[in-house]
């Protein structure tokens, strides 16, 4: 795991709350987090769970309602928010200028990371483009850049790949990872949970304001595979007391079961089973469960 | 480093956008050629010639010396002896000769076609009033004998206009009040235009903030800590900088490119001092009122309707589409209002009255307060603005 190899904290939230004004409810209460240099964090929740408070709070444009935000040293903070934060009437290199001197880079640094941030976004080539003349896909991109460009302890990504195509996703992934890999922590939060299963090792999973879920990725994801089965209509009647007489706990499913921890003595069992069945299950499943099957099995269904 | 960075990115912005450009120069640009060529004939230095058919069935030499005496009033003007009927006629009764001393005296009659404008009837019957005058008085003095004999028509009438005419001491005291009934049609529509050109700053001001904050970028530099000084300077300075260019570029295409197009040269009279004054006052106060606009409106589109409405209102109200001179005397006190009126005003203090630099320091220093109120409330609201500024969440 990427987090064991870096100890510093970056950031400490104590008892974090926001209430906005004339909300009967606040967005976000009780919040306690502690983020470690070189760990990225999925940060996930359905809408109005209080993602983009703890955004806003994270990056003082809101202020604390109650508790605190700690900064270990100076808040050096980079964001790549959901809105194209550039201007589309300059060009590519234009935008990054901008913004490079927007963060104050100077000398080597100043080219240093302009060259990084253009290799890492593929926008050697867009460089002399006006940016209302790229591709959806290139504004993400781009969008992406002149966040990678800031010096930062911490990163906010907020769904940073929507539009972008398959090979650039890719691209864009693996600079999040690079960052997580040089030490710098990150929140990357997304729709597309197959992003946050690949960059991030921490998932916070917030419901109502609160956290309802803090847990490792790999912890959460489980070595173990599993297995499911469901039937179009009702599952066999014999099935659960088979699963009884092989000592396997079930979870039962509205036409099927999800059995966890289960060896191949125990999975041929259940194959012999299935084939003496006069109907065969519509779904069967072996392997690992991916964290949307998590995220919707723990968040109830919820979106 | 990042207010020079900011100031850059603005100005590029702005040269990139057509529209902009467009309100900034062109507009106003052909507003003042077209402005000053429409209203060339009403507002001018020297009145346009006439020509007018005078009818005398009586060939008698007061008839003539009516003629005379009439053409030498309306110096450029035709007076032909007969011509179409839709045109403008002087008749002389048949018995002119016989009734020119009667008191009371019926004079000559009067007809003009419909388009024949006010002021040039008041005009050509200023000049028949005179030029009768000048006939009768010659027959009075032909009839008591003190008309010396032997003189020529000509001398005749240098005697008669000798007679009729007093020295009357005319002092103006220049540089005072509304002067825009003084005023050329160059005079009148170069600082109009121009001033009405300056205002529309407000529009690619306030247009770029609101696309500032919808982009986002907004939300970068507020987590970046940028301070409301710097974001609020990032928006005056290059919009200072496009009025002062506005003034120059404008002020030149009055003195140069108007007589290209057969219009009088504008000519800057008065203090130059006077000019810088005046520039930099109108420029802080349209700067100012962007800022405010940029904070007041909520989306690109309102920052349009709310901007060019406000500068339509002040325009019309403010003498820029119609000299204050012709408004009633309501509308002139309505007109105080506008500081695109104070503007002109102290414009045509300068251009006609010949002004100084205290001259125009009264309407300098209105425009002043005016930037100062719309600049504190701006950048009060561009304040709130900026705290507003949330981590938005489209999907």
């Amino acid at each position: 795991m990427a987090n064991s190899c870096w100890c510093s904290s970056v950031l400490e939230l104590n008892q974090l709350g926001y209430r906005y004004p004339n909300a009967q409810q606040p967005a976000l209460q009780g919040i306690d987090l502690h983020l470690q240099a070189g760990q990225c964090l999925g940060l996930l929740g359905s809408n109005g769970a209080g993602k983009t408070t703890l955004l806003s709070l994270l990056s003082g444009v809101l202020p604390p309602s109650s508790g605190a935000i700690t900064w270990q040293g100076e808040r050096r903070l980079g964001l790549v928010p959901q809105q194209l934060a550039f201007y589309s009437g300059l060009k590519v290199r234009e935008n990054l200028e901008l913004f490079a001197d927007l963060y104050r880079l100077r000398g080597h640094e100043r080219r240093q990371r302009l060259d990084r941030c253009i290799t890492s976004t593929a926008l050697e080539d867009k460089l002399e483009r006006r940016a209302e003349r790229l591709s959806g896909g290139e504004q993400r991109r781009l969008n992406f850049a002149i966040g990678l460009l800031q010096p930062a302890e911490l990163y906010l990504f907020d769904e940073a790949t929507v539009g972008v195509d398959a090979s650039s996703r890719q691209l864009l992934l693996a600079a999040v990872q690079e960052l997580v890999a040089e030490g710098k922590a990150v929140i990357y939060t997304s729709h597309y949970l197959d992003e946050v299963e690949r960059v991030a090792d921490r998932i916070l999973l917030l419901h109502e304001g609160r956290v309802q879920l803090d847990v490792d990725t790999h912890q959460l994801l489980g070595d173990q595979p599993e297995l499911f089965l469901e039937w179009p209509e009702r599952m066999p009647d014999t099935l659960l007391p088979l699963l009884g007489e092989l000592g396997l706990m079930a979870e039962q499913l509205p036409n099927g079961v999800r059995i966890a921890s289960l060896d191949v003595a125990q999975l041929l069992a259940i194959t012999r089973f299935i084939t003496l069945q006069p109907q065969a299950p519509s779904l069967l499943r072996f392997g690992r469960p991916s964290l949307e099957q998590l995220y919707l099995r723990l968040n109830g269904g919820r979106l | 480093m990042r207010l020079r960075a900011l100031v850059r990115k603005e100005i590029l912005l702005l040269l990139r956008d057509p529209h902009a450009l467009a309100v900034l120069f062109i507009m106003p640009t052909l507003f003042l050629v077209i402005m000053a060529g429409a209203m060339s004939s009403y507002l001018q230095d020297r009145l346009p010639p006439l020509e007018l058919v005078l009818e005398a069935p009586q060939q008698s030499d007061s008839s003539r010396f009516f003629l005379s005496a009439l053409q030498a009033q309306l110096p450029d003007s035709q007076l032909l002896s007969r011509g179409p009927a839709e045109m403008t006629r002087i008749r002389l009764a048949a018995d002119f000769d016989e009734r020119l001393l009667d008191t009371p005296h019926q004079g000559p009659s009067l007809s003009f076609p419909a388009q024949f404008d006010r002021l040039s009837r008041q005009r050509l019957h200023a000049a028949v009033t005179i030029a009768l005058a000048q006939t009768r008085l010659r027959a009075y003095l032909q009839d008591s004998g003190a008309l010396q004999e032997g003189l020529t028509s000509a001398e005749q009438l240098e005697l008669i206009q000798q007679r009729t005419e007093s020295q009357i001491d005319e002092q103006e005291r220049l540089a005072s009040g509304d002067l825009s009934n003084q005023a050329n049609a160059t005079q009148m529509s170069v600082p109009a235009w121009l001033i009405f050109g300056m205002f529309f700053v407000v529009l690619p001001m306030a247009g770029s903030f609101q696309r500032e904050q919808q982009s986002g970028a907004l939300l970068r530099f507020r987590c970046l800590g940028l301070g409301l000084g710097t974001l609020a300077l990032s928006k005056l300075l290059p919009y200072l900088a496009i009025n002062l260019l506005q003034f120059v570029v404008l002020l030149s295409i009055g003195i140069y490119g108007l007589p290209l197009a057969g219009l009088p040269a504008l000519e800057l009279n008065g203090s130059l001092a006077a000019y810088a004054l005046l520039a930099a006052s109108i420029a802080l106060a349209t700067s100012s009122l962007g800022l405010l606009l940029a904070a007041l409106a909520r989306s690109s589109e309102q920052a349009l309707l709310l901007g060019g409405g406000i500068n339509i209102i002040l325009a019309a109200i403010g003498g820029i589409m119609v000299p204050k001179s012709v408004m009633p005397e309501a509308m002139r006190q309505l007109a105080e209002i506008s500081p695109m009126s104070w503007a002109l005003d102290a414009f045509l203090t300068l251009l006609v009255g010949h002004g100084s630099l205290n001259d125009v320091a009264p309407w300098c220093v209105r425009l002043l307060l005016f930037a100062a109120l719309a600049g504190a409330s701006g950048l009060f609201l561009f304040h709130k603005r900026v705290q507003q500024t949330q981590w938005t969440t489209h999907y």
